[in-house]
């Protein structure tokens, strides 16, 4: 099979599985977030309002496609792809079952590590290129934020990478014992923390702040580019979420097959569940208090986690 | 502005601010707040929601509930209620309006519930003979009424809070003075229908009264009067300027067609006692008024030329002269018969008149309009003085001497007149004096086992109007005391009613209906200013004062006939749930949003149409409080459920044709024919 | 903390080059404007160097309309000043009216009055503390207040059938009498408020975050705030011990016991928690007020229905949610005023947000405009 029909093959049901994702995602937060305001969410469309994201994914992609007059069009135009093509990339080396991964390559975790940044420049030339004000504040929020948080998140994840010694996700998956859990804990809250700050999603929505920029660095988009930046996000959601419950929570317990998946699927929506629970029950951070945590906070407790796994590697394992 | 201190120096101010926290302390109670932020969100989480689902989302509507508005009826179709009905159930009637708070004021506040309301929307239709006749069932004297009734009806009218009352007791006199044209015709003997015959004592307005009611329940009515002519105080006391002779008798005349069977000169206790009346009659009814003046027991009260009321009204009456020509006149009291002696007085001749009264002239008993009229024609009034001895040279009468009276009420506001120091002399050649009437009723009940108090007043009951004796009953002034002519038509329709039922056998009380008292609030006069000249109330026409104290002509020569309907035409038909087109709506709305188009010509008033621009409305609710008729109210409809701005504008035609439920009125909405408009003369205001 | 900064131009950034200033449009239709404001705001980076309010998006001329309406047609008029609190709004214009026409209010009347505007300062004050949560990015609290602002709407519409722009409060009196069975729906809610109004203490200010977010943000010194004519929370926050309720005792208020908050350090927390905790305190003054409430006539007798005050002035001003809110009243005796004037406090409050905002994020400039609480509705009248 050439490599490319593989990419599209692949490319194929990543997207599916993000939009699927999003049709979820967006159904799970608007239902959750509902009964944290004592309200019920949505409840008209399907049943219990499954296919309200459906119905909105439909008005989105009728709507017409703007591009502001004074926008650097062709950048404009690409920028969601930049967002969304390493998300759907990053999906591939999450270990979906037992000892398998779409791409389970030697250098897995780097590469989910890695990939994501890529959305950075999507997220700047974004903003910058629709020519406006809040949009470019948003872009340049965006990059400072999501360059900071890939150190602590990095670091917290190759403190896993020190104990099990090897950085094939499925490999990673397997070494997972009990004992981690508490081991990682501290590790595990920083790996979620800074995924919600690489995800855009409060309490760290600092580029798309709707109180004060509006919508940031997406705020001329529109129909479906304006859906795309979403879905990435939901998508980014699912991504990091299945990966932290793969590393950090035991994945499939090393069960088989699609028993072992399911596993993993409850653990990611439960992990999913917090991240919406946080953002709705939390202010916003200002720019200044988000790189203090980043660098100040996050930063060291992940270096002293790493210490922490390399000298149990050192001294107990060996 | 404040002067500034420190919060927690005073005991009304509390301190808002928290202590600040440091090191680890402030550390774990960072994470600490997280953790009971999201336990708050996740506790609330657990339990159910409490918003409802979106399309049953309004369970219940406030009653106060401000959505679109609807009119209900509409004037020139929808034809005012009339408040007829039997004389026994005429209170029942005005008792189940008033609870449903659709008793017009004019009809609550008058004694005898004349329906004053429906007497206007007849006449401004057109049919004042029906007018006269629905006047007549409770106010067995329109023209008489109309003439001398003090109209507490007009002080309640609704009208009066916008700009002036309607003219209802003029408008009583235009209704008689038409209805004598067709009267040969229309008033027809009643027929007899009960075997029990009932004898009335007295021929005033409290026994005619109850002789039209017993008569038209079918019985046959025998009434005993001891002047030569009938009509009792309203012959005798009031004088002819106030209301001409044959007015009064034509409406006696009619009764008398009707079927009275009236004996003038026949006075009871002297030509015929009441055990007769008793052995031929099944009721009697005592009705006999007051007979008399009181005179003060004060020295010189029995000189020559002191006088009493009532004596000297009834030689002026009835003479036209009272033996006062060329003379000076001294009125004491302050009431309404004061006025008349010293305004009759002037007429016979007298030179100079003058009234004492105890009370300023703020607090003076007679009506203001009188006091008016009086002091226009010459009459002197000197206020807050009381008698204290009549000095008589020759036992001639030469004066009053008054002592100054500082204050009539105490702060309890009874009577307890307090008197000054200071006294003079007020020079007079006759004194009458006017402080009150009382009965003589001595003979009437000479025999039987009706009673007298000591002060010789009858003991009757104030409610049903029995007296001791069986099958005696009693109304009008002999049970109330001094009053008004309409409060004794009220008496007299209770006094039949009772009648009625001792007569049926039915017991008096026994699920009976008393007259309901109700209270409407009562307001200041209200500014006329922007008020159109035809807005306003129709002038009643008066002769002059100088030419008019030469004789007993009457004062007040009524209201022109197209006036008298227009004046009708005025009336807010208040509680009929009927669009009177007054526009008090449309001048109240702060954002002038409604339009009412009407014909205003007497005879022919519609409203043609009523626009409510709902793009401009802001639901203030101004226009349904000002409503007189509640014909405009609120619906349940909610507003927002308005979703196109062409639709909020609607006019008459969708807020009351429609059957269907409309955009406007919900569900509530009317059907109600078109209204003829006759061409070029629509009035668009 | 607010960094020192020069507004200059052009600016010279450090490697002396010239540099403009990144000036953004905040509003006139931005989430976070409360209304229709505009800022104009001068940015250096993130740091706001000049904000500019830019007020008169929703003038509509509310006192020179009042010259051209009758006495009562003005009452609906004052419902659009303050459109979160209108009961105050109605109050201090009727208050005046009054005070021009000598007009003696019956005793329950002005204990109605004192508790729908009690309960009106609750409904105003959850919608300036939501609108402070949804600011910095809490939704959720935003909701939380909405849940006791909604229980007192409802009790808004079952006594005078609006929800938002009640009309209630007329000359001489109110509009209608409470409804059967209110004072205990009044009380059930008054009673269950405070336990509410704790748990968003907690949830909104108790939170680290916005503490962070708020704490030592657009500080005003209780100088400035007397020199700036603040008034109302925003003076409080300050120190500035000044509420009308208690400076210049009005209606039944000296017959009820309560206790006024008041800051210390003047920023945008202290301004919010305040409000809170005025809320909690309106909810014991309401209470004591259906206790001490009569039967009897809810309006002054013998009113007639066009009113023609005599010629003269009048200023009356009530402690409102947002501070001093004064009308004055000028009658040349005609049924129409000759002049009205409002003293609006959100006008006078708003006029800080430069001096507040400077050094301050552009995060912080909307929250520091939203724990200012201006509704714009009566900032431009």
């Amino acid at each position: 099979m050439s490599p490319l029909l593989w990419g599209g093959l692949f490319g194929l049901l990543s997207g599916t599985a993000i939009a699927l994702a999003a049709l979820f995602g967006v159904w799970w937060e608007r239902k959750v977030s509902g009964r944290m305001q004592m309200r019920f969410g949505p409840q008209q469309a399907g049943p219990a309002g499954l296919l309200q994201t459906l119905a909105d994914t439909i008005k989105l992609v009728l709507k017409e496609d703007v591009t502001p007059a004074a926008a650097d069009a062709r950048i404009f135009r690409m920028a969601p792809l930049l967002v969304f093509a390493p998300v759907a990339l990053s999906l591939l080396v999450v270990p979906l079952v037992t000892g398998w991964a779409p791409l389970d390559s030697g250098v897995g975790v780097l590469l989910f590590l890695a990939v994501p940044s890529v959305s950075v420049l999507g997220v700047l030339l974004g903003g910058w290129s629709s020519a406006n004000t809040y949009g470019t504040l948003g872009g340049l929020r965006g990059a400072a934020q999501m360059v900071s948080y890939e150190i602590p998140r990095t670091l917290s994840v190759l403190a896993l990478v020190v104990v099990a010694g090897t950085m094939r996700p499925s490999a990673l998956m397997g070494a997972w014992r009990l004992w981690w859990l508490p081991l990682f804990a501290v590790a595990f809250v920083v790996y979620l923390i800074s995924s919600i700050a690489e995800l855009n999603r409060g309490p760290f929505d600092l580029p798309e702040a709707d109180s004060e920029l509006v919508a940031g660095y997406f705020v001329d988009y529109t129909g479906i580019r304006w859906a795309i930046f979403m879905m990435a996000e939901y998508g980014g959601m699912l991504a990091c979420s299945l990966f932290g419950a793969a590393m950090f929570l035991g994945g499939t317990n090393g069960l088989p097959g699609l028993l072992g998946a399911l596993v993993l699927l409850v653990k990611a929506v439960a992990i999913v569940t917090v991240i919406i629970w946080v953002k709705w029950s939390f202010p916003r951070f200002r720019q200044d208090q988000l790189m203090r945590l980043a660098w100040k906070v996050l930063t060291p407790i992940a270096l002293v986690q790493l210490l922490v796994a390399g000298a149990v590697a050192v001294v107990w394992l060996r | 502005m404040a002067e500034v201190r420190r919060p927690d120096a005073d005991a009304t101010f509390m301190n808002a601010t928290e202590p600040a926290k440091t090191g680890l302390d402030a550390f774990v109670s960072a994470w600490r707040s997280l953790t009971t932020g999201l336990a708050i969100t996740a506790g609330r989480a657990s339990h159910k929601p409490t918003t409802l689902r979106y399309p049953f989302e309004k369970l219940s509507m406030s009653p106060r509930w401000r959505g679109a508005l609807r009119l209900r009826g509409v004037l020139g179709r929808d034809d005012v209620a009339l408040l007829s009905a039997s004389p026994p159930h005429h209170n029942e009637t005005i008792a189940g309006l008033l609870a449903v708070d659709r008793l017009p004021p004019c009809v609550g506040t008058c004694p005898a519930n004349v329906d004053a309301r429906g007497q206007n929307y007849l006449i401004a239709d057109g049919r004042v003979a029906e007018a006269y006749e629905l006047v007549r069932e409770r106010n067995i004297m329109p023209g008489v009424l109309g003439r001398i009734c003090h109209h507490p009806c007009e002080g309640a009218c609704t009208r009066a809070r916008y700009d002036q009352p309607i003219a209802i007791r003029p408008l009583h006199r235009f209704a008689q003075e038409s209805y004598a044209e067709v009267r040969a015709e229309r008033v027809k003997p009643l027929p007899v229908t009960q075997e029990a015959r009932v004898a009335i004592i007295g021929s005033g307005p409290s026994g005619l009264s109850a002789a039209l009611d017993l008569m038209s329940l079918g019985y046959a009515v025998s009434m005993f009067e001891k002047d030569d002519k009938p009509g009792g105080a309203l012959y005798s006391g009031v004088p002819a300027y106030r209301l001409p002779r044959e007015v009064l008798h034509s409406e006696i005349d009619d009764l008398v067609t009707m079927g009275l069977d009236l004996r003038c000169g026949v006075e009871v206790g002297r030509d015929v006692t009441l055990p007769d009346l008793r052995r031929d009659h099944a009721a009697v009814l005592i009705a006999a008024g007051l007979q008399i003046s009181r005179i003060l027991p004060i020295p010189g009260a029995d000189a020559d030329g002191v006088r009493g009321a009532l004596e000297f009204l009834r030689k002026a009456n009835w003479e036209g002269e009272a033996g006062v020509r060329g003379k000076r006149v001294l009125v004491i009291g302050g009431g309404n018969v004061a006025v008349d002696v010293a305004r009759c007085a002037l007429r016979v001749g007298a030179t100079e008149v003058r009234m004492a009264s105890l009370e300023s002239m703020e607090e003076i008993p007679a009506h203001p309009w009188e006091i008016e009229e009086a002091l226009d024609e010459g009459v002197i009034a000197t206020c807050s003085v009381g008698p204290e001895e009549v000095a008589v040279e020759d036992g001639h009468v030469v004066g009053l001497r008054v002592r100054e009276c500082l204050s009539v009420f105490d702060e309890t506001g009874r009577f307890a007149p307090k008197m000054g120091e200071a006294t003079h002399v007020l020079e007079t050649d006759v004194v009458v004096f006017a402080i009150g009437q009382a009965s003589v009723l001595e003979a009437v009940v000479a025999g039987t086992d009706v009673e007298l108090n000591e002060r010789g007043n009858l003991k009757a009951d104030g409610t049903l109007f029995t007296t001791s004796g069986a099958g005696v009953f009693a109304c009008g002034e002999v049970v109330t005391g001094p009053g008004s002519a309409i409060g004794s038509i009220a008496t007299g329709h209770e006094a039949a009613h009772s009648i009625h039922r001792f007569l049926q056998g039915v017991d008096l009380a026994a699920d009976r209906t008393l007259r309901p008292v109700p209270v409407f609030e009562k307001y200041e006069r209200a500014s006329l200013q922007g008020v159109e000249e035809e807005r306003l109330r129709a002038p009643m026409t008066m002769e002059d004062p100088i030419e008019r104290v030469k004789d007993f002509r009457p004062v007040e020569s009524g209201l022109l006939h197209s006036g008298s309907q227009h004046e009708a035409a005025r009336c807010l038909r208040c509680s009929s749930e009927v669009c009177v087109g007054c526009t008090f709506c449309a001048r109240t709305c702060p954002d002038y949003c409604i339009t009412v188009e009407r014909v205003d010509t007497p005879g022919a008033r519609c409203v043609t149409r009523y626009d409510l621009d709902l793009s401009k409305c802001c639901f203030c609710g101004l226009c349904a409080e000002q409503c007189p008729t509640n014909a405009l109210t609120h619906t349940g409809q909610y507003e927002l459920s308005f979703y196109h701005r062409e639709l909020t504008l609607f006019d008459k035609g969708e807020m009351l044709r429609d059957p269907l439920p409309t955009r406007a009125t919900g569900r509530d909405g009317i059907e109600a024919p078109a209204c003829d408009v006759p061409s070029g003369e629509v009035e668009r205001p | 903390m607010p960094v020192e900064v020069e507004s200059k131009r052009p600016v010279i950034d450090e490697l002396g080059r010239e540099v403009d200033e990144l000036v953004v449009n905040i509003g006139p239709s931005h989430p976070s404007t409360h209304g229709v404001c505009r800022i104009i705001a001068h940015l250096d980076g993130e740091i706001v160097v000049k904000a500019e309010p830019v007020i008169g998006y929703l003038h509509r001329g509310i006192e020179k309309m009042a010259e051209n309406r009758t006495y009562l047609q003005v009452v609906p008029l004052t419902d659009r000043l303050d459109y979160v609190g209108s009961m105050y709004a109605n109050w201090a214009y009727c208050r005046a009216v009054e005070r021009l026409a000598d007009i003696r209010v019956p005793e329950r009347a002005e204990y109605i009055r004192v508790i729908v505007c009690e309960l009106q300062r609750i409904a105003s004050h959850m919608m300036g503390v939501g609108a402070s949560g949804a600011d910095t990015g809490a939704a959720t609290v935003f909701i939380y207040a909405f849940e006791v602002r909604e229980r007192i709407v409802e009790l808004f519409e079952e006594l005078c059938g609006a929800r938002l722009t009640y009309n209630y409060v007329r000359p001489g009196g109110v509009s209608a009498d409470l409804p059967d069975g209110w004072i205990e729906r009044c009380r059930e809610v008054v009673r269950w408020a405070p336990d509410r109004l704790l748990e968003l203490d907690r949830l909104f200010f108790g939170n680290y975050i916005a503490a962070e977010r708020m704490k030592g943000i657009g500080v005003l010194s209780q100088s400035d705030a007397i020199a700036w004519g603040a008034s109302g929370p925003t003076a409080r926050a300050s120190g500035v011990t000044f509420d009308i309720r208690k400076n210049d005792p009005y209606s039944v208020y000296p017959r009820i016991d309560f206790r006024v908050p008041v800051g210390e350090n003047g920023d945008c927390f202290d301004r919010g928690r305040v409000k809170v905790l005025e809320a909690i305190e309106s909810c014991r003054i309401v209470d004591q007020a259906l206790e001490q409430i009569q039967p009897g006539p809810v309006a002054a007798e013998g009113l007639p229905r066009l009113l023609r005050p005599r010629a003269g002035d009048a200023y009356d001003h009530i402690e409102s949610a947002r501070g001093s809110l004064g009308v004055y009243l000028v009658s040349d005796g005609s049924p129409r005023p000759f002049r009205m004037h409002v003293r609006s406090p959100a006008f006078c409050n708003l006029q800080l947000l430069g001096l507040l905002a400077r050094g301050h994020t552009v995060s912080d400039l909307v929250v520091i405009l939203g724990s200012l609480d201006p509704v714009f509705g009566e900032v431009d009248r």
